[in-house]
């Protein structure tokens, strides 16, 4: 089991260290929120902050996604957990941030929980993984013999559904969407501004929170996520009305693995797949 | 009343377009389901081109292109088709049939290729019968 108190502890000794010696103008990690269930993103800038820095088990924001509020060139420290590592990379293949402006702070971390439902946060909501894919600085003593799971096991049961049964699963959940916006918020690779359904012209769906503009909202942003989902889940915890969006995003990060042979945010020197082609792609993955 | 699907083609100027020219002017017979949107190249095609389409009302959807390794752009195919092999694989976890949107490889000298393709497509979407999943009530939504 992971030792949170150890962790919080490095990182405040390490937040510390680098704010004082000026290495970085901020670190990016979590701070109390109203009760120790419900900690908050925090961005330490001063010495002083350094002691409102938490991290328990509760701590599952993916920081990455507030890397890109900083101007280019800022030099920051941030504090990653597996999936969090994998969207640093991500970022950094997309070319939004450097590798060379970041401190990270790697956390290896074993039965975070999901504030909402307590559970455990594993591989059927997230990649699975524990240990950072990528770290300056390691906070927490690295995970071994944890049974491996794939990520992509969850997908059975729907993969086996027929289509009508699975076109009605997933119009019932996307009616239920309150077009809030929170998944495209957490999540660290949504970052276009504006937003395609945010825009007037063309105007690509309705903005209502009704059926169709949900489907085409949702449709469009699974493709925009293609080949770049890292499977941290955080759009489906922040759902507020529990869409597994985390199942869509899976079944196309499969996909993509299995028909370009790399998945999303593992090493600094891909490219992302969509923006990427090989000649001999074979016309087979359009059938 | 016998079921005539509307089907969507999107189709490169370069290549698919010019064969479908052809295939006009050499007065090969194809059914007239297909109403044949231009675009200069394949990887033009936004996917929520395709997505929309379905909402408003298309049985079908063909998308035509140069074969790859002759796009007049080098590599626009390459990246389309990697791109709208995705699209295939989300309209078809989305539960929509799989046969309703199709891909294909069509050159400027193939006219007898584009009319075969237009035949065998509407013959397969009127078989599948009117695609009612994605198209949204007018009602709801002016578009
Ligand atoms: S789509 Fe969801 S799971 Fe994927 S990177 Fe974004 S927030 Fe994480
Ligand atoms: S967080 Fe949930 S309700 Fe809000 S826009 Fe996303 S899917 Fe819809
Ligand atoms: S010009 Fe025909 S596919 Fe690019």
């Amino acid at each position: 089991m992971t030792d949170f108190r150890q962790i919080e502890n490095n990182l405040k000794k390490e937040a510390k260290r680098l704010l004082e010696a000026g290495e970085v103008a901020v670190v990016l990690a979590y701070g109390r929120g109203y009760d120790e269930k419900h900690p908050m993103p925090f961005a330490a800038k001063t010495i002083a902050d350094v002691e409102s820095l938490v991290f328990n088990e509760y701590c599952n924001f993916n920081m990455a996604s507030y890397l890109m509020r900083y101007p280019w060139g800022t030099k920051i420290a941030i504090a990653a957990k597996a999936a969090d590592s994998r969207a640093i990379i991500q970022l950094v293949q997309e070319e939004k941030v450097r590798r060379e402006d970041l401190v990270i702070l790697g956390i290896p971390a074993y039965g975070m929980k999901n504030q909402k439902t307590n559970e455990v946060v594993d591989s059927k909501t997230t990649g699975g993984l524990y240990n950072p894919v990528i770290y300056d600085i390691l906070l927490g003593e690295e995970i071994h013999g944890q049974k491996i799971v794939s990520p992509y096991e969850v997908l059975a049961e729907y993969e086996a559904m027929d289509k009508e049964e699975r076109w009605a699963f997933w119009k019932s959940q996307m009616d239920k969407c309150i077009r809030c916006y929170a998944c495209r918020k957490a999540c660290p690779m949504c970052y276009c501004d504006p937003c395609f359904i945010d825009q007037n012209k063309p105007r690509w769906a309705d903005k209502a929170p009704q059926s169709p503009g949900n489907m085409m909202y949702h449709l469009t942003r699974f493709h925009h996520l293609a080949g770049r989902c890292i499977d941290c889940g955080e759009c489906s915890r922040a759902c507020p009305v529990d869409i597994p969006l985390y199942l869509f995003h899976k079944k196309v990060a499969k996909e993509c693995e299995e028909m370009f042979g790399q998945a999303a945010g593992m090493k600094l020197e891909d490219k992302p797949v969509l923006v990427d082609f090989r000649v001999e792609d074979s016309d087979k993955i359009l059938e | 009343m016998s079921f005539e699907p509307k089907i969507l083609g999107i189709a490169c100027n370069w290549c698919t377009y010019t064969g479908a020219d052809l295939a006009g002017t050499t007065r090969l017979h194809y059914p007239p389901n297909v109403r044949v949107v231009r675009v200069m190249c394949s990887s033009r095609i936004n996917p929520s081109f395709i997505f929309r389409a379905f909402q408003l009302g298309a049985d079908g959807v063909l998308v035509g292109g140069c074969h790859p390794g002759d796009c007049h752009y080098n590599t626009g195919n390459l990246y389309a088709r990697r791109r709208l092999a995705v699209t295939k694989k989300i309209l078809e976890f989305a539960g929509l049939e799989p046969g309703r949107f199709r891909v294909e490889w069509i050159s400027a000298s193939e006219g007898n290729k584009f009319a075969e393709v237009v035949q065998e497509f509407t013959a397969q979407i009127k078989e599948l019968g009117p695609q009612q999943k994605l198209k949204i009530d007018e009602l709801q939504e002016k578009a």
